[in-house]
């Protein structure tokens, strides 16, 4: 009897609710949301996030050397003989740790491997076959990639910015100001990156070795020279959201001028949000018409 | 609806391999079982009437749409894949309502869908475990509880019994039999016919990347039982299994190898029926796992094509 009435309740559980028929596609932005609710957790826990906690923790364990060193040595630091206050050194850390290194580098292992490891773990077929835009779980898991290097990145550069800026007097409060200033530019790097690193990844062979190459040898080979190549360069338009002061009369002052022939601020945050855009589309149409051939 | 799926000169190519070849088929309402040996073009077929391949040549519909492009359909369509995959951190229940939302429910109504289905499964037990500890069993009851979790009218499963104990494998066949008389259409592949068998009379013969056969179970039924049929079972207790065997008239080989036995059976129905009934009372330990490779399903569609 017990058996015959719950194969009633399955059969009834069977029953349509709703016409499925007759529903429509979620629209992406939507679909999008509720790929990112799933894929966050997976991303915070992932190897890769170990991975991206050992990376940070190198500039907060350089902020703590200088720290130490600087309140050992009275004097403070210096850089080619020029008394280097904290908020320049944060400056530099921040171009040339966060933005040159980390920042790429994270947009390379996250954004290459959007779906490279779902389709590396064959759990890509869930995704697919359920009612929403392929392009959508590649927007999906991007936002994901954002949420999860963001919150990652800008807390261990507030704690870099903590320790670093009270070295040789200079204020906090005056300095607060440039922090988030940064701490936008950080953001909006993280997006960029990520998102032409995902076109790699979705359109090209070996994204990986592609994306390296770009991030180490052609952006810092071209920013070198003036001209119009740089222009093909995420870290031009970057520059340009540079606020630091840097250490007069030293060579990295003078490098650091050569860095900053830059567009102007609204030009570089257009142009940036144009490869935002442009990278995205073009990358969701790849994931819309790609095959994913599953090894069994 | 005449057919849930209608395959048209379906040709598929992986550069220079053939996956399907130039297939022209139909698949009435109810459950239909897709027969074939490894290699035989099932997974392609299953992935093209899936939408996660589009074909090189011909037209598929399914459910009288087209499936390329057109996640709409996914509404009412249910897929259960063949590979072991998941979000291992994640539990049962949390799995199949992230899911389920993905089909645009909300969280709450995701949740107690997903606990229907799971329901449905029978793995309500074991519903906030995480999936990393499931047994090979669950992980297949839990993948055919996404499957059918947001009702849909079509469910694609492939290889559902793939590794699964016998009890397991008879409660999962009670199920996609149960579904089918509930008025699902379902799409069911495996290379072992007594599977398919067991659930409907209704077949699809694939070998080689072409529909060779289609239709009643019963006319190849025989040449089937002319080849020795060999089944791997992983077991507890091999030897005293083993010796089980032994009694058996129908066994004509049986041989060790680590935590499992080998058996080769002539009368496989028969064999399967009391190898399930061993299982049920726990005579000679418990049995993990059964598989059967699929060389005696090989030598006679080796047959059929030449015939």
């Amino acid at each position: 009897m017990n058996e015959i009435q719950n194969q009633n309740h399955q059969n009834r559980n069977l029953e349509p609710r709703t016409p499925n028929s007759v529903r429509p596609t979620p629209p992406v932005w939507s679909s999008a949301i509720r790929i990112f609710d799933l894929s966050l957790g997976q991303m915070l826990w992932s190897r890769r996030s170990v991975f991206l906690a050992l990376l940070l923790g190198g500039p907060v364990a350089i902020a703590v050397v200088l720290r130490v060193v600087a309140t050992l040595y009275a004097p403070g630091l210096q850089i080619n003989g020029a008394r280097a206050p904290g908020a320049s050194i944060f400056g530099i850390m921040i171009w040339l740790l966060f933005i040159r290194f980390i920042v790429p580098v994270l947009g390379v292992f996250y954004g290459t491997a959007l779906i490279a490891d779902e389709v590396e773990d064959k759990t890509i077929t869930y995704l697919f076959t359920r009612p929403i835009p392929r392009s959508a779980v590649l927007l999906g898991k991007y936002l994901a990639y954002l949420a999860c290097t963001v919150l990652l990145v800008l807390p261990s550069v507030v704690v870099v910015f903590f320790l670093i800026v009270p070295i040789g007097g200079s204020s906090i409060g005056a300095a607060f100001p440039s922090l988030v200033t940064d701490l936008v530019m950080l953001t909006i790097g993280l997006a960029a990156y990520g998102a032409v690193f995902a076109l790699v990844g979705t359109r090209l062979k070996r994204p990986l070795v592609i994306g390296l190459v770009f991030a180490f040898g052609w952006e810092p080979a071209v920013l070198l020279f003036p001209g119009y190549l740089r222009r093909f360069t995420v870290a031009y338009y970057l520059q340009a959201l540079v606020t630091h002061e840097m250490p007069q009369d030293s060579a990295v002052s003078l490098l650091l001028q050569v860095f900053h022939e830059v567009p102007s601020v609204p030009v570089s945050l257009l142009c940036l949000a144009v490869i935002i855009g442009v990278t995205l589309w073009s990358a969701g149409r790849a994931v819309e018409n790609r095959e994913y051939v599953l090894e069994q | 609806m005449a057919s849930v799926v209608a395959a048209d000169h379906l040709s598929k190519w992986y550069g220079q391999v053939i996956g399907l070849n130039d297939v022209s088929v139909t698949v009435p309402p109810g459950i239909t079982g897709l027969l074939g040996p490894n290699g035989a073009g099932k997974s392609t077929f299953m992935k093209l009437i899936t939408g996660q391949l589009k074909p090189s040549k011909g037209a598929i519909r399914v459910l009288d749409e087209p499936i390329w492009g057109n996640p709409a359909l996914y509404h009412r369509i249910g897929f259960c894949p063949e590979q072991d995959s998941f979000y291992e951190r994640m539990t049962g229940a949390e799995w199949v309502a992230a899911l389920v939302r993905l089909n645009g429910v909300g969280d709450q109504e995701a949740a107690s869908m997903a606990a229907r289905a799971i329901e449905m499964v029978e793995l309500t037990e074991a519903a906030n475990k995480k999936i990393g500890a499931y047994s090979k069993g669950m992980r297949q009851r839990i993948k055919m509880a996404q499957a059918l979790v947001h009702d849909p009218s079509l469910l694609i499963l492939d290889e559902p019994l793939s590794g699964m104990d016998p009890l397991a494998r008879r409660r999962t066949i009670r199920m996609i039999k149960e579904w089918g008389r509930a008025g699902k259409s379902i799409v069911v592949s495996s290379h072992i016919l007594h599977e398919i068998e067991s659930m409907t009379p209704n077949i699809l013969l694939i070998n080689q990347g072409r529909i060779i056969a289609e239709g009643n179970v019963h006319q190849i039924r025989d040449l089937i039982d002319e080849h020795p049929h060999t089944v791997h079972i992983k077991a507890d207790q091999i030897r005293a299994l083993a010796r089980e065997f032994l009694a058996y008239d129908d066994v004509l080989s049986l041989r060790l190898e680590e935590n499992a036995v080998i058996v080769q059976t002539g009368k496989p129905d028969a064999f399967y029926a009391r190898l399930t009934e061993i299982a049920a009372s726990g005579e000679h330990g418990a049995i993990h796992e059964v598989t059967s490779p699929d060389d005696n399903l090989q030598a006679v569609f080796q047959y059929l094509v030449k015939s």
